[in-house]
């Protein structure tokens, strides 16, 4: 199956490729993008900024472009009215391979019906309402998506299939979707280092467009297939036979802080207003997590907005807090240095992932042309003790409980 | 004289907007679209014509595509923009083909029988049919 996906991923970069020699009387083929040009600045140093936690790059109070800064390219091919193909590529702030990583679509559709889309190949992760174009900025308000709900997301594509069918119901149209495969993604652990992850995914979600109204139920579900590189040091010391004798526990707790075959559920639901003049939107979420080392967090976050001629003021208030309890780590019966350093390193292992982030933002864009818009945008920060996990943070120190973070931005599309 | 008074009066009209005609195939069997047809047709949210056929939208280039979706959709075309950016980048669809002119526009519809687009009232004539009238 994994040989399947990876054979339509080259096909559809191969039939785009091909594409471009055919014949352009039939338009058979376009080129577009979109981009970003932003830069943003906070007022405290023992934090950096990140857009997401795929960034292992933050900003401080030095500024800096490359939070929000992007430029996408995506080529459709159209063979015709049932096969279509899609490649988009992304250069932007990421961690890991520049240009496998940065590959978020390569996929061929199949439509046999009118309403009914059969994709195969490298899709978005459709898990939230904007987790499928985070990073066209031209499409949403804000300078970026509200940052306690797709902050904690590393997770931009997965390769597998989709199937999409299209109902008519009462005044609109409901839109049922179920999705499966795998997702391989680079991580940032800490300012340095970074580590493979791969998910085993699938996830269902009902959509439902009418007027001026747009809502949204969904459900995913992902596997960890890997064991997080970083916990490999600790769990071998856990693992030692030797250590039976004076901590029972810790091959207990290694079994705890092992993130191998743990899974993710992830529930959500929004809903979406826009007259024109007004525009309402709202989300929340539960992320269930089994993984010890990422626990379970429930996220929201409420935006208005009001038009002027093409100037659009927005507000957002957003909400993030892990929901689990402190773990609780036995002692070895010895109280030996080196394992009690080890308890120490389990210890803040389990218990310093947190998130408990609340903001407020206030923020304007400005329709220029009918393709540029700018953007601004004011964010103050609330971060709760061990609350600061989207955030990059010092090895060592304390970190600031209140930041704020501004920022300037332009969009485009073409 | 009376070209003069013409002309004036003409001046002391309020400028009135053009008129926009949405336009079909002669053969396509269609009496007319309801405003909501057309604006499902336009935003992709429908692929076929009431008649069973494959709808080929047409677009043009602003000002008269700002002028024609402010007339049937009531928003600003940066907000049609932007609601295209997300289906088109998120591989659901493509928005309509855009054609330079009025007179390419009236060319292709009278060439394909799911041809769907918009022009200048005066622009057209009856080798066409019309099915929308936005004014």
């Amino acid at each position: 199956m994994k040989f399947c996906i990876n054979f339509v991923i080259a096909a559809s970069l191969a039939l785009a490729g091909a594409a471009a020699h055919a014949d352009e009387e039939r338009s058979m083929l376009s080129l577009k993008g979109f981009g970003s040009l932003g830069t943003s600045g906070t007022d405290n140093d023992s934090l950096r900024f990140r857009r997401d936690i795929k960034q292992g790059r933050g900003v401080g109070s030095g500024w800096g472009i490359d939070t929000d800064s992007r430029l996408g390219l995506q080529v459709d091919a159209e063979f015709n009215n049932a096969w279509h193909a899609t490649v988009q590529w992304v250069a932007r702030n990421t961690t890991g391979d520049f240009v496998e990583q940065n590959l978020d679509w390569a996929f061929l559709r199949w439509r046999p019906l009118d309403d009914l889309d059969i994709r195969a190949g490298r899709m978005g992760f459709d898990v939230f309402m904007l987790s499928e174009y985070r990073d066209v900025g031209y499409a949403y308000p804000w300078i970026r998506p509200p940052h306690e709900f797709y902050g904690g997301l590393p997770v931009y594509h997965f390769d597998g299939m989709d199937i999409a069918k299209k109902f008519a119901l009462g005044e609109g149209q409901l839109t049922v979707k179920v999705f499966g495969g795998h997702s391989f993604n680079q991580v940032p652990i800490g300012l340095s280092e970074q580590s493979d992850q791969r998910y085993t995914l699938a996830g269902i979600k009902l959509a439902y467009e009418q007027g001026n109204w747009n809502a949204r139920i969904g459900y995913n579900y992902a596997l960890n297939n890997l064991e997080l590189s970083p916990l490999h040091p600790l769990l071998d010391a856990l693992n030692d036979p030797a250590l039976s004798a004076v901590w029972p526990d810790a091959s207990g707790l290694a079994a705890k802080i092992s993130a191998k075959d743990k899974a993710v559920h992830f529930t959500s639901v929004g809903l979406a207003y826009d007259d024109g003049l007004w525009l309402a939107q709202a989300e929340g979420s539960y992320i269930h997590s089994e993984l010890n080392v990422y626990r379970s967090v429930a996220s929201g976050y409420l935006s208005l907005g009001r038009r002027v001629g093409k100037l659009t003021l927005y507000t957002l208030l957003g909400i993030s807090e892990t929901l689990n309890d402190r773990s609780s780590v036995s002692s070895p019966l010895a109280p030996v240095p080196a394992l009690l350093e080890l308890r120490n390193a389990a210890d803040l292992t389990l218990n310093t992932g947190g998130v408990d982030e609340k903001s407020i933002s206030l923020g304007l864009r400005w329709d220029v042309t009918e393709n540029i818009d700018l953007k601004t945008q004011w964010s103050h920060y609330w971060l709760g003790n061990n609350g600061s996990a989207l955030w990059l943070r010092p090895a060592s120190g304390a970190a600031a409980d209140t930041v704020n973070v501004w920022s300037v931005g332009m969009d485009f599309i073409f | 004289m009376k070209t003069f008074l013409i002309s004036l009066l003409l001046a002391c009209i309020p400028a009135v907007r053009a008129e926009i005609l949405v336009i079909g195939h002669v053969k396509n069997d269609i009496d007319s679209l309801t405003a909501k047809q057309v604006q499902d047709i336009y935003l992709g949210r429908s692929r076929v014509l009431p008649n069973g056929k494959f709808a080929l939208p047409i677009d043009q280039p602003s000002p008269l595509r700002a002028e024609f979706y402010e007339k049937l959709t009531g928003r600003p075309v940066e907000q049609i923009n932007a609601y295209w950016a997300r289906i088109m980048f998120t591989g659901q669809a493509s928005p309509p083909q855009q054609l330079p002119s009025d007179e390419v526009v009236m060319r292709t519809v009278r060439e394909n029988e799911g041809a769907i687009g918009y022009v200048n009232k005066a622009s057209a004539d009856k080798t066409v049919r019309v099915l929308l009238q936005l004014d």
